[in-house]
């Protein structure tokens, strides 16, 4: 045997493993990025890094988690955006922050949501409004009605999306302040502290609501929360808006098929883990929710819509 | 309440040598990235967090409480050796350490920074253990109306670190405060001078800023005097006599009321959030100054000026435990690394904590304890150590530095464009040194600007832009007085005093 015929040997062996590859599975030509649009340490990275570790475990794929921080995930989905799309480039955000800013500075962006073929999601933010226990109102409408009769008070708040709900409060003659905080943590200290009337919460709150300190007035998403279904949502109250924060996974649009499918059922199999969803439920009090490749985007256009919405009464 | 049982179940759970083991880990991870410049002890929690998950509990939390009180040790070590600040906490210890060290007294400096770091360490954690239920409740009651007045208050005792030319100080305040404008402003979330780059909204990344600035500027000033021989960064002293080598047990009484005073401000600012362990640093140091009968000695070696920045900075720690674990309120980046720790173990701090996990709070005190006195003799050991590696040629030593900073800044800010701020923010550094401007007052400025124009926004809000109505607020009212009194006092009685005695000498 010559040393030309043993190359083709190889190189024909070579491509049959190749395309039995391609046919069977979509393998990744190297180790695969997943960028997670905050910083190390913070809820999204723990879990992202969750979701890799566990997706090496089950694929043998090496998944290398980097933490893009900028803008709530603005930074890293501008760079993901323009990453090749050959699977090697996930990313991993949540969906207000994202859609804020593409109604808000759409123009600026250097992306927009066709940009990015959706993977999956991970999970949904809960998000209540709170009042002291000893508070004399049980509702929104009751904080609406006390804030008149007391010449306006206060409610703290820790991302815009609050921000807009409050406005759109208020554009039906409520007085209703808003107070900025660093975190959840914090708005929740000035409620408990009894700095302000009310608070958006995002978890913090739970332990108060056992041991008796605080009381939930609303759920802020589209439906109540587990940890308290006799609380009603702003919707049920009365007010058409909510607001669903959804932790998402995208990679560069124009993902070929075989590897999109690939890496969804691999995303899907992680996140249906039990090691992430223990992870997701100690960091996020909820069970996680993967909508799916298709789920997601629906998820997306229809948050745009309610985004744009909110954003109309901004003023 | 917790009974007896707990408690003595939690110390003994803190002894148990696997606990002791990821304390003493801790520790020395803390203390050797502290001391490295450009990877701090947060990044290193950071990086841990994920990895807890598969501990329990208690050595998970043992263990990152260890990395953060390491690092507040580690990060004086090159403060005071190569004036290269390992965390920005430590900026206010190079004032005097550094001097003391090029004075030949390396050991003595660096010795210092250990005790007076432990004191305040061990103070405030005594702090913790004992009274934590009712500092959380003045805690809870310290709403933005006085944590603005406390701000302004410490303002006006930091502003005597201002430095002989006020011009100079206004320009530096300033830059300082605009630069900490940049990014989502705090009311509205609209950005600013942000210049297309995403990468800034949420403002320039601290890290970066501080790095460049405190560090890698140092390190041009040290390669622009290079002169080709081969020499090491702090001149070699060996006669250095034995009491050079140590702090006698008369120094470190000597600096008591320092480290006391250091310790309380560490304490107040670390239990309520939002004011952090480098301003404490600065405000125990400008007190301590101020308090001196001889003020002039301040920047030139004093003992009491490493004494008073290193017991307070590290008293934070502890105190920052008091609101994270009473009211699951993290009062800086660490707490909130801290708390996320938690919340992965399915651990919620807050009202219920010390009735459903007594035992492992208590553990927790214990093996913090127990991290003090590691701390003590790892920094012992480490010390000896780091005060060899400086002897080695300045350029091994420099170039390596500056490594370390561009990969730490790579990891903290996830790419190449923190690394574009730090150098930009070395030169600007590197010039405002060379014309005189204090590189130290803008990092304060820009430090707690952005907390500063949260506040202050915070405060507007609940008084509903009436200032009369800071009536309904007499805790805020008196530190305002207080702030008042401390400029009069700094700003027209001592200059005053201070010109009689040139003219009468």
């Amino acid at each position: 045997m010559n040393g030309n015929r043993v190359l083709v040997v190889a190189a024909a062996m070579l491509a049959a493993t190749h395309a039995g590859a391609a046919l069977a599975d979509w393998e990744p030509a190297g180790p695969i990025t997943l960028e997670v649009g905050f910083a190390a340490g913070g809820e999204t990275d723990t879990i992202g890094r969750a979701i890799a570790a566990s997706m090496e475990e089950a694929t043998g794929w090496d998944v290398v988690v980097q933490n893009k921080p900028g803008g709530g995930g603005v930074a890293m989905f501008t760079g993901l955006a323009t990453a090749d799309p050959d699977g090697l480039t996930v990313g991993m955000g949540v969906s207000m922050p994202v859609l804020i800013n593409l109604v808000l500075r759409g123009d600026k962006l250097p992306f927009t949501l066709d940009s990015f073929d959706y993977l999956a999601t991970v999970a949904r933010a809960q998000l209540a409004i709170v009042a002291k226990a000893d508070a004399p109102f049980d509702d929104v409408k009751g904080l609406v009605e006390y804030a008149g009769a007391n010449d306006g008070t206060v409610i703290a708040f820790d991302a815009k999306p609050q921000e807009l709900l409050v406005k759109t409060i208020n554009q039906s003659g409520a007085d209703l302040r808003l107070l900025s905080t660093k975190s959840s943590a914090e708005a929740v200290q000035s409620v408990l502290g009894g700095h302000v009337a009310a608070a958006f919460a995002a978890g913090v709150h739970i332990p108060f609501l056992e041991s008796g300190d605080l009381k939930m007035l609303a759920s802020a998403n589209a439906t109540r929360h587990a940890y308290a279904p006799d609380t009603m949502t702003l919707i049920e109250q009365g007010w058409d808006i909510y607001t669903d924060p959804f932790f998402y996974i995208a990679a560069p649009a124009g993902l070929p098929d075989d590897a999109k499918g690939a890496l969804a059922s691999a995303l899907s199999d992680a996140i249906a883990s039990t090691t992430v969803n223990e992870i997701v439920v100690n960091a996020l009090k909820t069970e996680t929710s993967n909508l799916g490749a298709d789920g997601t985007r629906t998820m997306l256009d229809d948050s745009l819509e309610v985004v744009g919405v909110l954003l109309a009464n901004d003023n | 309440m917790v009974d007896l049982a707990t408690i003595l179940a939690g110390l003994g759970d803190a002894f148990s040598p696997i606990n002791l083991l990821f304390v003493l880990g801790g520790v020395v991870l803390g203390q050797f990235v502290g001391a490295l410049p450009g990877i701090g002890p947060v990044m290193a929690m950071a990086i841990a967090i994920p990895f807890t998950f598969v501990l329990d509990p208690l050595p998970a939390i043992a263990f990152l409480i260890g990395v953060n009180k390491g690092g507040l040790v580690g990060g004086a070590i090159p403060a005071v050796l190569i004036n290269t600040p390992g965390t920005p906490d430590a900026a206010a210890t190079a004032l005097d350490g550094y001097p003391l060290s090029k004075r030949g007294k390396p050991l003595k400096a660096t010795k210092m920074a250990l005790y007076a770091s432990v004191t305040g360490d061990t103070f405030s954690d005594i702090v913790l253990i004992t009274v934590a239920a009712p500092l959380a409740v003045v805690a809870l009651k310290t709403g933005p109306v006085e944590i603005l007045a406390l701000m302004i208050f410490a303002f006006s005792i930091i502003a005597g670190l201002v430095g002989d030319s006020i011009v100079k100080g206004v320009i530096a305040t300033a830059l300082g405060i605009l630069c900490a404008t940049i990014g989502l402003d705090p009311e509205h979330s609209t950005p600013r001078l942000y210049f297309g780059f995403f990468e800034l909204y949420d403002g320039l990344p601290l890290a970066a800023v501080a790095i460049g600035m405190l560090v890698v500027a140092e390190i041009l000033r040290r390669l622009a005097a290079m002169q080709g021989e081969m020499r090491p960064p702090l001149p070699r002293k060996d006669t250095q006599v034995a009491a050079d080598r140590r702090v006698s047990l008369a120094e470190y009484w000597g600096c008591r009321f320092t480290m006391l005073r250091g310790a309380a401000i560490g304490t107040v600012l670390g239990a309520l959030p939002g004011i952090g362990s480098t301003a404490a640093g600065f405000m125990s140091y400008a007190a301590a100054k101020q308090a001196s009968k001889d003020p002039e000695s301040f920047g030139k070696g004093n003992i009491h000026g490493i004494a008073a920045t290193e017991s307070a900075n590290s008293a934070v720690v502890g105190a920052n435990l008091i609101p994270l674990l009473t009211l699951g309120i993290p009062g800086s980046v660490s707490a909130a690394l801290i708390i996320s720790a938690f919340m992965i173990q399915g651990i919620q701090p807050g009202p219920l904590l010390f009735e459903q996990q007594g035992r492992l709070i208590y553990g927790l005190f214990g093996a913090m304890i127990m991290a003090n006195l590691v701390n003590f003799w790892v920094g012992q050991l480490g010390l000896r150590f780091w005060v060899r590696v400086v002897r080695a040629p300045e350029s091994i030593v420099f170039s390596t530095a500056l490594l370390l900073c561009i990969v730490g800044v790579f990891m903290s800010t996830g790419g190449l464009f923190g690394v574009s701020i730090m150098l930009i923010a070395a030169a600007v550094g590197y010039v405002m040194h060379a014309f005189g401007y204090s590189v130290i007052i803008f990092i304060i400025a820009f430090f707690l600007g952005s907390r500063f124009e949260l506040s202050l926004s915070q405060a507007m809000v609940i008084l509903d832009g009436k200032p009369a109505r800071l009536i309904e607020h007499p805790v805020a009212l008196g530190l305002l007085l207080l702030a008042l009194l401390s400029i009069y006092w700094l700003g027209v009685r001592a200059p005053r005093k201070q010109r009689q005695r040139n003219a009468n000498g």
